[in-house]
């Protein structure tokens, strides 16, 4: 299988007023790659995010995005005045002028996908947290993003409903969808992700399978951001 | 009562002219206060600092003297005849404009951040953004201040009775008192000024009850 680089970030640095968020990392990605970003908060894996798709602007080095990328975003961000389906057409009407049938067909596919079929004209206050986060995640993957970045979308999320999108994750996951996923959900990074990236500090201190991160970590950082996130 | 059904007419002609500037003001100045609000918000200083400067002036000065500013300012410096009427159209459309713009700047400064993020994320112009995100999430938070805004209006077209060449319903309810020596036309000015007000905020109710429908709760 020949392996193509989708993304590559060289020497990327983000300073706000003096502070380096995101201090000279480098980073690639394969196609059908999923890469789980761990650290602390404030570790710069948000910041480095948002530098994939231009949200953030970086102070010095490269990106280089071969197609689109989809947002999903911890606080979900959905168009309160539009229904879910709307929200969910939207772009693909507007921006990649796609008629309307088209759009729609496929939104209700992505409803389908996601559970929610009976919610394509419930507005975004009708309906529950993890709803939100899954219509969320269907407007992105209605652009047809070659890459899907996830900023910690389960962390708004009482505990017991982050099953909801986790399982939606998954199922992209298994359908080899290319994601970046910042998440504090452990468990899930163990197990779906095929690379993850521990970052402390703007920079990225360790990376490796999930089971070099979690079984056998290397560095004493993320020993001891591990020990603080079980502890929990 | 006879004095009264006497000058009823005059004072009804007047009110149509009352509402044809009230009207004519809200139409116009409406959008007008958009442009504004927008050059407000802008980054580019040069036009935020002009629309600032615009709002600082005709919020800082009195109608009154706007009115008469521009009733004499085209004759007098321009040469060109206008009508009283228009004077009244031009200073209460740029007077109001002021008023709308900042309405509107802290309606779409309310809007929070995540939604410029989502509609840059999925890849919307900043025209999309603006018109079709932001601007229909300000329209509910920025119609109980217009219709403040707009009931003060009704009241301030009696301004343009100190021109004196304007028919409106203030100056024919003073001509009618100083006709008859009679105080009633007072009341039936106040009247008409109630329902016109009392009118405006029943289609307001309305108004506001069509832009809530998207945050009704009910289904959890």
């Amino acid at each position: 299988m020949s392996r193509e680089i989708i993304l590559e970030m060289k020497n990327i640095v983000k300073e706000y007023s003096g502070f380096r968020a995101v201090d000279n990392v480098n980073f690639s990605m394969e196609k059908g790659e999923i890469v789980a970003i761990i650290g602390p908060s404030g570790s710069g894996k948000s910041t480095l995010l948002r530098c994939i798709n231009g949200l953030v602007n970086v102070t010095s080095g490269e990106v280089n995005l071969k197609g689109e990328t989809g947002m999903v975003f911890q606080h979900f961000n959905l168009f309160p005045h539009m229904t879910c389906k709307a929200n969910i057409t939207y772009a693909p009407i507007n921006v990649k002028k796609q008629d309307k049938e088209t759009a729609n067909r496929h939104a209700e596919e992505l409803l389908k996908m996601v559970g929610l079929e009976n919610k394509a004209d419930a507005y975004p206050a009708q309906i529950s947290g993890g709803q939100k986060q899954r219509i969320a995640i269907a407007r992105a993957l209605a652009m047809d993003p070659d890459i899907m970045l996830f900023d910690e979308a389960t962390s708004a999320l009482d505990p017991e409903i982050t099953g909801e999108v986790l399982n939606v994750m998954k199922k992209l996951a298994q359908q080899h969808t290319t994601m970046i996923v910042v998440t504090h959900e452990m468990g899930f990074a163990k197990e779906v992700a095929d690379r993850v990236i521990f970052m402390d500090k703007g920079v990225i201190v360790e990376e490796g399978t999930p089971e070099e991160i979690f079984d056998h970590p290397k560095n004493e950082r993320l020993i001891s951001f591990l020990g603080a996130m079980l502890r929990v | 009562m006879e004095k009264i059904m006497e000058s009823l007419p005059f004072m009804l002609e007047g009110s149509v002219v009352t509402i044809e500037i009230f009207a004519l003001t809200l139409v116009l100045s409406l959008p007008l206060g958009l442009p504004i609000a927008l050059g407000s918000n802008s980054r580019f200083k040069p036009l935020s600092w002009l629309c600032k400067t615009y709002v600082w002036i005709f919020r800082g000065t009195p109608l009154l003297l706007q009115l008469f500013f521009f009733y004499f300012f085209f004759p007098m410096q321009l040469g060109w005849q206008i009508s009283g009427f228009a004077a009244v159209i031009i200073a209460f459309v740029l007077n109001y404009a002021a008023y709308f713009s900042e309405i509107y700047r802290g309606g779409i400064n309310s809007i929070d951040r995540g939604q410029y993020e989502a509609a840059h994320a999925l890849g919307l112009s900043k025209n999309q953004t603006m018109k079709d995100i932001i601007l229909p999430q300000t329209m509910k938070a920025t119609l109980p201040p217009i219709v403040n805004e707009a009931i003060i209006l009704v009241k301030d077209t009696a301004l343009a009775s100190s021109l004196g060449t304007v028919l409106e319903l203030m100056k024919a309810t003073n001509s009618a008192v100083n006709r008859t020596t009679d105080l009633t036309p007072f009341f039936a000015a106040a009247v008409i000024y109630l329902v016109m007000t009392f009118v405006l905020t029943l289609l307001a109710g309305r108004l506001e009850k069509h832009f809530s429908r998207y945050d009704a709760k009910e289904e959890w």
